[in-house]
């Protein structure tokens, strides 16, 4: 555990999930994904989830986006019951405190770069004339500034993620949840990512998630958490 | 999301998307076009083709007459009831006439006529032409010259010929210009019949005359049956009503009306038609934009989109589509419009031109709202896992 996790864990853990358990019914047998997870996350941490494909990894941070519902258990983040919110509310928790890196880079197709920084701004409501501040300042923070008005089916894969990054950032959230942010991308760029993840974090305020297969992505993490048959394991 | 907000982003994704919505918005803007011109045109269209009264039998010309040989007290149409029949809506134009029957010597040959002293709209209110010559005017009238118009039966009768404009003609011992021969004509009565000015004949003929005809052509055939109703009022507040009769073609105006009703109806059943397509268009394509866009609308969610805020986005992509289309529609119906107005050489009111793009705007966000509203509700109902997994 690096000196700036430690620090902050004096403040309060940022997400608190406690005994949450997913189960689906096919209709055949129940199906569990999550077992009694329990797990806290403290502002200034990179928490790095690992696991075996179907362990459960994307389940959990789909939970944690509120996504999805878990079958029993509580999550609290900054102290505020996030399982209670009705629908709209969580739309509001998902603009206001969350930002989600998908795996497969997901940018809006036929987009540009800004338009596709704009969306989460729009939703929030920002003014119009904010918006392209904020937007740069987002984007500088991955080096793509230059790359704001191009359209996003022509950047590399590497700059979709960032791109990707960017957007989750724009909205200056209280956590980042990133679901394989660097599946596709190869070792220098998924690096580049993690660097950027660190100095995101470096404030103190945010804290961010990261399921990943690759132990070198998880090394450069502040803390791993092993996921198997839905149990949580801290490493 | 704010509503310019909205309308940005839908507009964006309608014009990136424009390929595929290219032949719904030629739907409907086809039927916006027809639309347009059946509001601002059908109603010119009939006034021209009431111009050429061979094409429907002079339905709309009515003959309003006193029967003076059934009266102890002859009547004539006074200068106020003429005043306030012109006034009355849907009266084109009008012709006051008498009637007198005449005689002529030609050549040794004695000939039994009728004469009609006619003003001078009685051409364009019955829409006679000169076969030969020319049929005397307003000058004619006002100076009440010595001029007639024959038929042409008639000058064949007296002349043998009907290139008679010129010639002299007695009657009544008194010597008329020929100017013309009348052409239109298909009633042998008119046909054997000599025309001149109502003034002159006031003037020139012994006894006293009355004008107690009158030819009355009304703007469309829509509005013959309540002219003719109104007309017995009108007279009666001006003059007394005795031996009043109106006539018309009562039938040929049936059967008129009847064959226009069915081209109407069939028009705004095409129009509807294509409005209709129009909106299963909007369905179809709204609907195949949902599942295409289904990773789209999960990345929005994800964001934090609010179901609203889907809902809004492809509700008023539809709406894009229909008014765009509508906009488009109108442009091509103004052109139409022009264009007919060209070819029949009459202008509808501008403001009816208006009226009808109102009217076609309204029925486009009826169609938009309509054909986009279940696509919208199934868009913005999507959870946001199934969304973004899908594949």
């Amino acid at each position: 555990m690096n000196k700036l996790a430690s620090s902050c864990q004096v403040n309060g853990a940022l997400i608190r999930v406690t005994d949450l358990c997913k189960t689906y019914d096919n209709g055949i047998d129940l199906i569990h994904v999550l077992h009694d997870v329990n797990l806290k996350v403290y502002p200034g941490e990179i928490v790095a989830i690992m696991g075996p494909s179907g362990s459960g990894k994307s389940t959990l941070l789909f939970i944690l986006g509120i996504f999805l519902h878990p079958t029993s258990g509580s999550y609290f983040l900054g102290g505020q019951d996030v399982l209670g919110l009705d629908r709209n509310a969580q739309a509001e928790f998902r603009r206001r405190r969350v930002g989600f890196v998908f795996q497969s880079c997901d940018l809006l197709e036929n987009s540009t770069v800004y338009e596709n920084l704009e969306f989460p701004l729009i939703y929030a409501g920002v003014d119009r004339q904010d918006r392209p501040e904020r937007i740069a300042a987002a984007l500088e923070r991955v080096n793509l500034g230059h790359r704001i008005h191009h359209s996003s089916n022509r950047l590399s894969g590497g700059e979709r993620q960032r791109v990707a990054v960017a957007r989750a950032l724009v909205n200056q959230p209280q956590v980042i949840l990133a679901d394989e942010p660097t599946g596709q991308l190869d070792r220098t760029h998924g690096h580049s990512i993690l660097d950027h993840f660190a100095e995101i974090v470096s404030d103190g305020k945010t804290a961010i998630i990261v399921v990943t297969h690759d132990p070198e992505i998880a090394a450069e993490c502040t803390r791993v958490s092993l996921i198997r048959d839905g149990v949580l394991y801290e490493q | 999301m704010r509503l310019n907000d909205l309308m940005r982003v839908s507009l964006r994704q309608v014009m990136r998307h424009r390929r595929r919505y290219t032949g719904v918005v030629l739907a409907i803007a086809l039927g916006v076009a027809g639309f347009l011109n059946i509001v601002t045109m059908s109603r010119e269209v009939k006034k021209n083709f009431n111009e050429n009264l061979d094409l429907i039998g002079g339905v709309t010309i009515l003959r309003i007459y006193f029967d003076n040989q059934r009266s102890y007290r002859p009547q004539w149409f006074r200068e106020q009831t003429l005043a306030a029949l012109k006034r009355l809506d849907g009266v084109k134009e009008l012709s006051l006439t008498a009637v007198k029957y005449s005689q002529t010597n030609f050549q040794g040959r004695h000939f039994a006529f009728t004469t009609m002293a006619v003003d001078e709209g009685f051409w364009q209110v019955r829409n006679f032409w000169p076969l030969t010559g020319k049929l005397f005017g307003l000058d004619a009238v006002t100076g009440h010259k010595r001029e007639v118009v024959l038929g042409a039966e008639l000058a064949k009768k007296i002349f043998g010929d009907t290139h008679v404009r010129g010639k002299d003609l007695e009657i009544n011992q008194e010597i008329y210009l020929v100017s013309g021969v009348l052409g239109g004509v298909t009633d042998s009565g008119l046909a054997n019949s000599v025309f001149l000015p109502l003034t002159t004949a006031e003037d020139r003929f012994p006894g006293r005359l009355l004008a107690d005809r009158l030819y009355l052509r009304c703007a469309t055939w829509d509005d013959v049956t309540a002219v003719a109703a109104a007309i017995p009022g009108i007279v009666k507040s001006c003059q007394s009503p005795e031996e009043l009769h109106v006539e018309g073609s009562w039938e040929a105006l049936k059967r008129v009306q009847l064959l226009a009703w069915w081209i109407e109806f069939l028009i705004y059943l095409a129009t509807s038609a294509t409005f209709l397509l129009g909106g299963v268009g909007i369905w179809n394509v709204m609907m195949a934009a949902v599942t295409s866009r289904t990773r789209e609308i999960g990345l929005k969610k994800a964001m934090g989109a609010e179901d609203r805020d889907i809902l809004a986005q492809f509700l008023s992509e539809a709406l894009c589509l229909s008014v765009g289309a509508a906009l488009l529609g109108a442009g091509l119906g103004r052109i139409m419009m022009e264009f007919l107005s060209y070819i029949i050489e009459s202008r509808p009111p501008e403001n009816l031109f208006f009226f009808g793009v109102t009217l076609a705007f309204l029925f486009a966000v009826v169609i938009g709202v309509g054909a986009g509203l279940y696509p919208s509700i199934r868009a913005s109902r999507m959870e946001v896992v199934t969304a973004i997994r899908y594949e």
